[in-house]
């Protein structure tokens, strides 16, 4: 096991993971750039170097290639046309990323991108990526809006409660070989009739949380990192523990009013 | 009928006013809609009251205050509705009080406020003579969706007013100014057309950053605030229109985003045939709205307020106080139903850029921590605390005499904390 810091000896080059964001000034819309800002910080205060790149529309396959993390936000409906079209350039190198396990966090639009097809109120079906056996669907129903808690115990292998806000009008249906993020305590869900959140495919995280996901909610921050540095590095990481007490305590808030236990 | 309405709806107001029970500036309009669904357009039809409707995310409430002080300097008779009342059920309440016992509006203007949302519902029960769009920005997105449903309601709206308002327009705001854009329509532009007012910091929160009409990425240049600016599109060439006011001799608030608000209420003044000079003698009067730059005195200490319920505003917010040489910074983030229940938004706030190492922060509401989290990875230091009363009290003992508190709330803390302070509610 290798704990980035206290390996790091002066002189010798220090660990670093390059952090692609996906249409950065496109699909931002709910504060997503937290995400990115909490990678970013939990790395270097670990003494581990970042690099935000930005992929976009024009980005290369080399530059989009030469990622350790992928992240990606929701877009609001126009924005995403504009993106949906950039995107058919990228699929092949996109799907050899994700099948190569590259971790990726990908929120509510993005989440949805990743499927077969999303079908709207009307009935129109939309391709999609198609990356991910799954695809979402939008009955036209009351959008799903509110605080939500979530067992991630797919993920950690233990109970571990995820917090977060939620605020969708698809619903995710996930086919086989994806497996849910967690188990709904309180909330909807992306799948609101199986009370199920999520998705997990290799390395892939997809999710409806925003608030935004990561910081309330270190651990999966941190199972980011360490994923994406065991997979650059080829070796076991062991993070070291950064003091998370103001992070519980905004977790507390929702999960005292969720009446849920963490 | 109407006649019955009237006077019930008097009557509740008053009841409900003076037994402090708070809804008493909807209630009446609420029960007067449910009885007769036409009572607002009856009552309108009544009087030669001339209409003037504001709507946008930010800066109704200060324009509209802009718009009643020029209005009645000038001899003009007015009524509002009252702020947070902006739906159909809260302008039918302000009816009810301006209207005598036969349903007769008196006062020369009815200045209101209208949800950006509620534009729709609104204008299919009353035409106005006026209608400033002011700017539309990412806010409260679990309750309004987002820019682009609005962008499509509005659509609507202005086929049905088209004939009878004259629309006053946002010409920096792409999206409003390409509503502007349609044969037949009466419309005035205002957008600045200053270069040293310009921001190089990036937006990150912008919205409208691609064309109207082709959907390409727009070139902003220079950029205001946000996605306002002179704005062109390279592909198809559709541009910012030209301007029909872009300066003011004065302005009596701080903050580019107060010049659009006083560029538009200005534009409306001069439309309605008042001079230039007798509209900035008016503007030299002007009071604030309450938590818009509004300053409280306790004593020998200062308490101004900027309100701050989406990226937009805080970053403006942000970057008048960082203007003003603010050091001491009360955040108080609340997520109720006015606030918006998603306080995702605190993340596209620029507080890196905006916050230097000198300025002493303290963090409150509902959400104090979630807010202490977005400044702890800003890298900032500062205190949260869970009770407002206590973050107040220790704010005004923290701040040394002569020096001013500046709070930026959303907005049910900033109606907190300033019951806090003057001992008394305002709603």
């Amino acid at each position: 096991m290798t704990n980035p810091k206290s390996n790091y000896t002066p002189g010798a080059k220090p660990y670093s993971l390059r952090i692609g964001w996906l249409y950065p000034d496109l699909m931002n819309t709910y504060g997503d750039r937290g995400n990115v800002i909490v990678l970013q910080k939990r790395c270097q205060w670990r003494g581990i170097k970042t690099e935000i790149k930005e992929i976009g529309i024009g980005t290369s396959d080399k530059d989009f290639l030469s990622c350790d993390l992928l992240l990606m936000g929701g877009a609001q409906d126009t924005q995403q046309e504009v993106v949906a079209k950039d995107l058919k350039d990228k699929k092949k190198t996109f799907k050899a990323m994700v099948e190569n396990g590259i971790p990726g966090l990908y929120i509510c639009g993005g989440f949805q991108y990743l499927g077969e097809y999303y079908k709207t109120a009307n009935g129109n079906k939309l391709p999609q990526l198609g990356i991910l056996n799954m695809y979402t669907q939008n009955p036209g129903r009351e959008r799903l809006i509110g605080n939500i808690a979530i067992d991630a115990k797919n993920l950690f292998g233990k109970t571990t409660i995820l917090i977060g806000f939620e605020n969708h009008g698809g619903r995710t249906i996930l086919g086989k070989g994806i497996k849910p993020l967690g188990k709904v305590l309180k909330g909807f869900g992306s799948n609101d009739s199986a009370k199920e959140e999520g998705a997990i495919y290799k390395n892939s995280i997809g999710t409806y949380f925003h608030g935004p996901v990561l910081p309330k909610n270190p651990l999966l921050a941190d199972y980011l990192i360490k994923t994406a540095l065991e997979l650059k590095y080829g070796k076991k990481f062991e993070l070291e523990k950064l003091d998370d007490s103001l992070e519980e305590k905004a977790r507390k808030v929702i999960a005292k009013r969720l009446s849920v236990a963490i | 009928m109407n006649i019955v309405l009237i006077v019930l709806g008097k009557l509740i107001s008053f009841i409900s006013k003076s037994l402090n029970l708070g809804n008493g500036s909807t209630w009446p309009g609420h029960i007067a809609l449910s009885l007769n669904k036409n009572f607002v357009s009856d009552i309108l039809k009544n009087s030669n009251t001339k209409i003037v409707f504001i709507t946008g995310t930010n800066g109704k409430t200060t324009t509209a205050k802009l718009i009643e002080t020029i209005l009645e300097k000038n001899g003009k008779s007015v009524f509002l509705n009252k702020s947070g009342a902006n739906l159909l059920n809260g302008i039918a309440s302000s009816l009810i009080i301006e209207s005598d016992i036969f349903g007769k509006i008196k006062k020369n203007f009815a200045i209101f406020e209208i949800d950006e949302n509620a534009l729709t519902r609104v204008s299919q029960k009353i035409k106005p003579d006026y209608l400033i769009a002011l700017n539309l920005f990412r806010d409260q997105l679990d309750r309004y969706g987002e820019i682009n449903t609005i962008l499509n309601n509005w659509a609507e709206v202005y086929v049905k007013i088209i004939d009878k308002t004259k629309f006053i327009l946002n010409a920096d705001d792409p999206q409003i100014a390409y509503l502007g854009m349609q044969p037949s329509i009466k419309r005035l532009y205002f957008g600045l057309n200053n270069s040293s007012l310009k921001t190089d910091l990036p937006q990150d929160a912008a919205d409208s950053i691609l064309c109207p009409k082709c959907s390409t990425r727009l070139v902003i240049d220079p950029v205001y605030y946000s996605h306002l600016g002179n704005w062109s599109c390279p592909k198809c060439g559709l541009k910012r229109p030209q301007l029909d006011s872009e300066k003011n001799s004065v302005y009596p608030l701080e903050g580019v985003y107060n010049m659009y608000n006083v560029l538009a209420a200005v534009l409306l003044a001069k439309e309605i045939g008042i001079s230039q000079t007798n509209i900035d003698k008016s503007l030299l009067d002007f009071k604030p709205a309450f938590g818009r730059q509004e300053e409280i005195t306790i004593k020998d200490k200062k308490v101004k307020f900027f309100l701050a319920k989406n990226p937009t505003s805080f970053n403006e917010s942000l970057r008048t106080i960082n203007a003003l040489g603010a050091k001491y910074l009360l955040l108080a983030l609340n997520d109720r139903i006015p606030d918006g229940r998603d306080v995702s938004w605190i993340w596209d706030v620029d507080f890196e850029i905006f916050i230097g190492p000198k300025i002493e922060i303290f963090a409150a509401g509902d959400r104090a921590y979630d807010m202490g989290l977005r400044l702890k990875y800003s890298c900032i230091k500062h205190k949260t605390f869970e009770d407002l009363n206590e973050a107040v009290k220790e704010s005004l003992i923290n701040l040394p005499r002569g020096e001013t508190l500046f709070v930026l709330p959303t907005y049910s803390a900033m109606l907190e904390v300033r019951k806090i302070l003057t001992g008394k509610k305002i709603l």
